[in-house]
């Protein structure tokens, strides 16, 4: 009796090991579905989540992705950590977009202590409020500063190489919410350190001024008397960070006013829909971490573009789809390498990693100026050319060379 | 519902002179106050005569607003039908979509209190976001059309012609319902019900239908609003949302049911906004003023009404 009952308990727990090896590999994402950033990365996602799956899941083991809607709502996004950890017992958390929504997320995600590998949000309380301790933690989206710093770097370079490209004065129309004032105060802080000769600008800011306007996303619109300050400015290259919704707008207000900067740049999270497809568009600059036509310069991104349109009859179109694409396939990467899910093994593994992204640049762990996971560190500068967006800048994934200066 | 000149001249004057002192100060700030104003105005006029006649504040006045700039752009980029010539379909589907909307909500709370009628309003605007946000997402649209950019310049004075459109809307729409109000029989209907709607009613008028007609009537009007904007603005879900503020505190500062004092308050605050937008630094006060010369005005016009 006895010995059966040893071989049934045996024969039992064998089964729960078993049945645990052909359990999934649950990862858990948060997205706000109902904007197109969220909505795409999910998708990208699910792409990378298949692509792993079809080629044999990760350690003998299926993996699973489980999307939450966090609505762009911070009470949404960490009760999404809330219900991922103990409702699908998920092994990682993945995401997800919005600094607002992040920070919210931040205890619930020290609560869990999961390893946590989170593509966007960008404000440095964002990262504050992380701390210095989360070895967990790993972070892909470049943080604000870092992206302020990059383009310092990409002008600086862009002009280096086109002697008639002048970046001397520069303007700055900014929302007047969180978002606009503090690019402004970034840039303030940037001339002072060029004033002294440091900082990423030293040597190409001379002046700098700016303007405040009500964004289109918050009941304003009405642009033309900033424009009017700033065509009295006359800058080299105007600069406006705002929101999608300003974009066409501020480009016809600043057509109607007669205002033509030599380089108009906008720095919004998101660009409406088809706006490359407006002929208001051509020679406007941006600032981003992927086009489209990197598929040109970098087998992944074209791979990438390729596949995503054949599972979901769409065209990705912000950088949060291959962004989202990277955030599994870095994990995956790291599962890989770990061989086990082991957390400091597998925290180990991640930090050594160089997986070759979609959006054209090898993504590397290092720290950064609170985190000890930073992923990417820098921003690359577009232009819309002839209804398409070009790489300008980092010139070693550059698709064009910069149209200077723009015109209507 | 009227605003009468020979008793408010005083306030006429200094409406002529305030526009005359900016501008001589600033040209384009007057300018621009004209045609933003004037876009304040009549959006704000339907809204302005749903409050004075059923008495009930629609706070989801400016998302029907957004439901014609949808329609408009659909009929654009399906049909390619330029957004003025869409003014007429728009208008007919949102009479439509007002008449229903109305006979299945708020016919129901009309005698239920001002809370009932808010939050059934505050429940259709919810319905309508979120409906918006589902089929098209949250992503900003545009339709692009040359004309609405074209600008003109006049001995150095650089301006934009479209939007001086807005102007001839507003008093075309007022004008429109002052002759409907007094001219046909409807419209002496709908005035005496806005007056009196138990009079009304043992005089053997329709309250019913002319509550149903003037909501309707205003949610139309929309349409034609939508048809004049979208050329100059991005859309999105929360688009017509701030225009429902907006457009109750320029009720609110005509005073109830005075068409007229609309049209004139959206000019001053929208020159007042314009004004403040163009002093360098300090464009982030135009709300503070809106909202500062709105409260001057309500308080100065009980104090007024106490003596």
């Amino acid at each position: 009796m006895l010995i059966i009952s040893l071989v049934l308990v045996v024969t039992f727990m064998f089964s729960l090991g078993v049945l645990a090896q052909d359990d999934p590999i649950k990862i858990g994402a948060v997205n706000p579905l109902g904007d197109i950033t969220g909505n795409q990365s999910s998708k990208a996602m699910e792409l990378a989540v298949k692509e792993i799956n079809d080629n044999g899941g990760l350690l003998g083991r299926k993996v699973e992705l489980i999307v939450v809607d966090s609505e762009f709502k911070p009470e949404k996004g960490a009760a999404a950590i809330d219900k991922l950890a103990t409702v699908d017992e998920v092994d990682f958390f993945v995401g997800g977009m919005s600094s607002g929504v992040h920070q919210a997320q931040i205890p619930s995600l020290k609560k869990y202590q999961k390893i946590t590998i989170w593509a966007g949000a960008a404000s440095y309380l964002a990262e504050q409020a992380v701390g210095p301790d989360a070895d967990w933690y790993f972070h892909l989206h470049p943080w604000d500063y870092q992206q302020g710093e990059s383009y310092g770097v990409g002008w600086t370079q862009i002009a280096e190489k086109n002697e008639n490209v002048e970046i001397g004065r520069i303007f700055l129309a900014y929302e007047e919410g969180g978002f606009g004032t503090a690019s402004f105060e970034s840039y303030e802080e940037y001339v002072a350190l060029a004033e002294n000769g440091e900082g990423p600008y030293a040597g190409i800011i001379e002046e700098f001024a700016g303007a405040s306007f009500k964004s289109a996303a918050l009941g304003g619109g009405e642009y033309r008397a900033m424009l009017r300050q700033a065509k009295e400015y006359d800058p080299d290259l105007f600069i406006w960070a705002g929101y999608a919704a300003d974009a066409i707008p501020m480009l016809a207000q600043s057509r109607e006013v007669g205002f033509e900067p030599p380089l108009y740049v906008g720095a919004p999270p998101g660009w409406p829909a088809d706006f490359e497809a407006n002929p208001l568009s051509d020679k406007v600059v941006l600032y981003g971490m992927w086009a489209p036509a990197l598929r040109e310069v970098s087998d992944i991104a074209d791979h990438f573009w390729t596949e995503y349109i054949k599972l979901h009859k769409e065209r990705p179109a912000t950088y949060f789809a291959p962004l989202g694409y990277t955030n599994i396939m870095f994990l995956a990467e790291g599962i890989k390498q770990a061989g086990t899910l082991e957390k400091d093994v597998l925290i180990e593994a991640l930090r050594n990693v160089k997986y070759d992204s979609p959006l054209g640049t090898t993504l590397e762990i290092s720290p950064s100026n609170v985190i000890s996971n930073q992923g990417f560190t820098e921003q690359k500068i577009l232009q819309y050319q002839d209804g398409k967006q070009e790489v300008i800048w980092p010139f070693d994934v550059s698709t064009a060379e910069i149209e200077y200066p723009f015109s209507w | 519902m009227s605003f009468s000149f020979k008793n408010s001249y005083k306030i006429l004057l200094l409406f002529i002179l305030f526009m005359v002192v900016i501008g001589i100060w600033n040209p384009n700030a007057l300018l621009d106050g004209l045609q933003r104003g004037s876009l304040y105005a009549v959006i704000a006029l339907p809204l302005a005569l749903v409050l004075g006649i059923l008495g009930v504040l629609n706070l989801a006045h400016g998302d029907f607003l957004t439901v014609g700039l949808y329609i408009i752009y659909m009929l654009n980029t399906r049909f390619d039908m330029d957004p003025l010539v869409s003014i007429v379909p728009t208008v007919i589907i949102l009479a439509i979509m007002g008449a229903v909307i109305y006979l299945l909500t708020i016919k129901n709370v009309i005698d239920e209190g001002h809370l009932s009628q808010l939050l059934i309003t505050f429940g259709i605007s919810l319905i309508l976001i979120e409906g918006i946000n589902i089929i098209w997402t949250s992503m900003p649209r545009n339709v692009y059309t040359n004309y609405a950019y074209a600008a003109k310049e006049v001995a150095g004075f650089r301006f934009g012609t479209y939007e001086l459109l807005y102007i001839l809307i507003a008093v075309g729409v007022l004008v429109g319902l002052q002759l409907f109000l007094k001219k046909t029989r409807l419209g002496q209907a709908t005035f005496a019900v806005g007056q009196n709607p138990k009079g009304a009613k043992i005089v053997g008028i329709n309250v019913n239908y002319v509550y149903l007609f003037v909501f309707t009537l205003a949610v139309a009007i929309l349409g034609v609003v939508a048809g004049f904007m979208l050329p100059r603005t991005s859309i999105f879900p929360a688009v017509g949302s701030p225009f429902s503020l907006k457009s109750f505190a320029l009720a609110a500062m005509a005073g109830m049911g005075n068409l007229n004092g609309i049209l004139f308050a959206g000019i001053t605050l929208g020159i007042g906004e314009a004004a403040i937008n163009s002093i360098p630094n300090y464009g982030g006060w135009s709300d503070i003023v809106f909202f500062g010369v709105l409260i001057i005005v309500i308080l100065a016009r009980s104090y007024r009404g106490a003596k």
